[in-house]
């Protein structure tokens, strides 16, 4: 046992000595490898990135009514023992107009607002808080809410929260596409370095197999090529993709701050790092596994 | 040791390089295989080193029936056999050296041991100052002694060569002969193939003729 793990070290070491002795014309396929590989890390930390700031944006839809500045006592009565009949409300909320005038001062602290105006413009207002529905039922109950008497608008507060979610979760589907591609691209360009090696090696491995070499010792140093391969492209990936996310910080967090958001763009977590390492691994291996093979079924000296 | 039982080779497109051949090989025995070029000896030889398979018959080799063994077993067979091919075989990309390790390395021998033995058999062979340089440079007859330090460094219990003396003057192919007959003292299994008979004759060993893939008389 500790023979054989002697003899794997030695693969190990000497797959990498090759690598290493032609540093530029590997440094370009493992650039290739990276790349691919960064493309889907990229957008998948971005995603990941935009998904932490709108996790603090209220994104449940609420709906404003807001009632005609005429509307009297016996209106807002009538209003509330309707919301508070309806199926499709789970809660809401009355505010008096007052109420909302003295907010308002208080955010935007102009204190004079009522005296300077004599009279209050504000409306009275419910904020309405929906069961879970559907994009469509939303719509049917905001039609539906502003045809109660005396309600002028009826308005989606969280309209923009929702279509932003929905931008997000199509990019983060977008971003497993993309990773399946290029995963499958990995396994490719492996495949095809790898078979452009077996054949400059074809008559080492037709000697070998004349004299007693079995088909693993024959894959041995192509697998663990790509192995390392895949792993330092994976450690290539993961300095492109903190690059740019180095790069892209600073334009991004004096936009973001134009909404008060402190926004970031985050780089791979250690586990994170592990993950694309034994991903890229495996997938180069299975490049050369499947190129070994193929070479291998065609070249059976018996 | 080696044993035919009744084997026949056909190639593919017909051509039947083996016919119905049986005869044994005794465990350190020294046999010279002779014959015309297309007499099947090289065919013979592939089929004791199981990098050809028997159409019909058995082989026998070390005990193992070759015909009967799946072809996931044979590397392990060749790696007791040990082979000086009739075109050398040689890898020219690296050293003499490098050429003779390729059996232990493939064996896995652990590498100190290994590179003993490499020197070994350099020294056996009459290469010993020759380890780092490459084989292009090497003559045609200390190629042919590169091929046989290769074959055996892994002391293998078989040894086959396959038209060794070929190419060679009488002299040098008369020193050749002696290494073999060396490796046959002691105590290898030793099978040569060759057209020149006057060769052979010399040495009052076993001489296994054949013509058409079968016994001549």
């Amino acid at each position: 046992m500790k023979h054989y793990l002697y003899l794997h070290a030695q693969s190990a070491r000497s797959a990498l000595l090759k690598i290493l002795r032609q540093p530029f014309g590997n440094l370009l396929n493992l650039l290739m490898l990276a790349i691919a590989l960064a493309l889907p890390v990229s957008l998948y930390l971005g995603v990941s990135s935009l998904q932490q700031w709108t996790a603090k944006l209220n994104t449940t839809p609420q709906i404003t009514l807001f009632m005609e500045l005429s509307s009297e006592q016996a209106d807002l009565a009538a209003v509330e023992s309707s919301l508070k009949h309806h199926p499709r409300v789970a809660s809401f909320r009355f505010v008096h107009k007052d109420a909302a005038l003295k907010e308002l001062e208080q955010r935007s602290g102009l204190n004079a607002i009522s005296e300077g105006l004599g009279s209050n413009p504000l409306p009275h207002a419910f904020i309405v808080t929906p069961q879970a529905l559907e994009p469509a039922m939303l719509d049917l109950l905001q039609k539906e809410l502003s045809g109660l008497p005396m309600v002028e608008l009826a308005q989606f507060d969280a309209a923009w929260a929702r279509k932003l979610h929905a931008m997000i979760t199509l990019a983060g589907q977008l971003a497993w596409l993309l990773a399946v591609v290029f995963a499958l691209a990995m396994v490719l360009i492996n495949h095809n370095t790898i078979r452009m090696q077996i054949l400059a090696r074809q008559e080492e491995i037709v000697v070998s197999k004349l004299i007693g070499a079995t088909d693993s010792f024959i894959r041995r140093p192509f697998l663990y090529h790509a192995a390392w391969q895949g792993g330092l492209s994976a450690l290539l990936c993961w300095g492109l993709s903190s690059w740019l996310a180095y790069q892209a910080n600073p334009a991004l967090a004096e936009f973001a701050s134009l909404y008060g958001i402190d926004a970031q763009l985050r780089s791979l977590q250690p586990l994170e790092v592990l993950g694309v390492l034994l991903g890229a691994v495996l997938l180069s291996m299975l490049g050369a596994r499947l190129a070994a093979d193929h070479h291998l079924r065609k070249n059976q000296p018996a | 040791m080696i044993r035919f039982d009744q084997v026949t080779k056909r190639y593919p497109g017909g051509h039947e390089a083996l016919r119905n051949l049986s005869f044994a090989v005794e465990s350190g025995e020294m046999v010279f295989l002779a014959g015309h070029s297309g007499a099947g000896k090289s065919t013979l030889l592939k089929l004791v080193s199981g990098i050809e398979r028997a159409t019909s018959g058995n082989v026998l080799v070390n005990n193992q029936n070759l015909s009967k063994l799946r072809a996931s077993q044979l590397p392990y067979v060749r790696q007791h056999i040990g082979v000086v091919f009739q075109d050398h075989k040689i890898l020219f990309d690296r050293s003499v050296f490098d050429n003779v390790m390729l059996p232990l390395d493939i064996i896995g021998f652990d590498r100190r041991d290994a590179q003993r033995r490499v020197r070994a058999a350099l020294d056996k062979v009459g290469l010993a100052g020759k380890e780092k340089v490459m084989p292009i440079r090497l003559s045609g007859g200390e190629q042919q002694r590169l091929c046989i330090a290769r074959a055996v460094v892994h002391r293998p219990s078989i040894l086959l060569a396959d038209e060794p003396s070929a190419n060679l003057d009488r002299a040098y192919a008369l020193d050749i002969m002696e290494l073999f007959k060396s490796f046959h003292q002691v105590g290898v299994t030793v099978l040569i193939s060759a057209h020149d008979e006057t060769l052979m004759e010399d040495y009052g060993r076993r001489i296994i003729r054949l013509r058409e893939g079968q016994f001549a008389a």
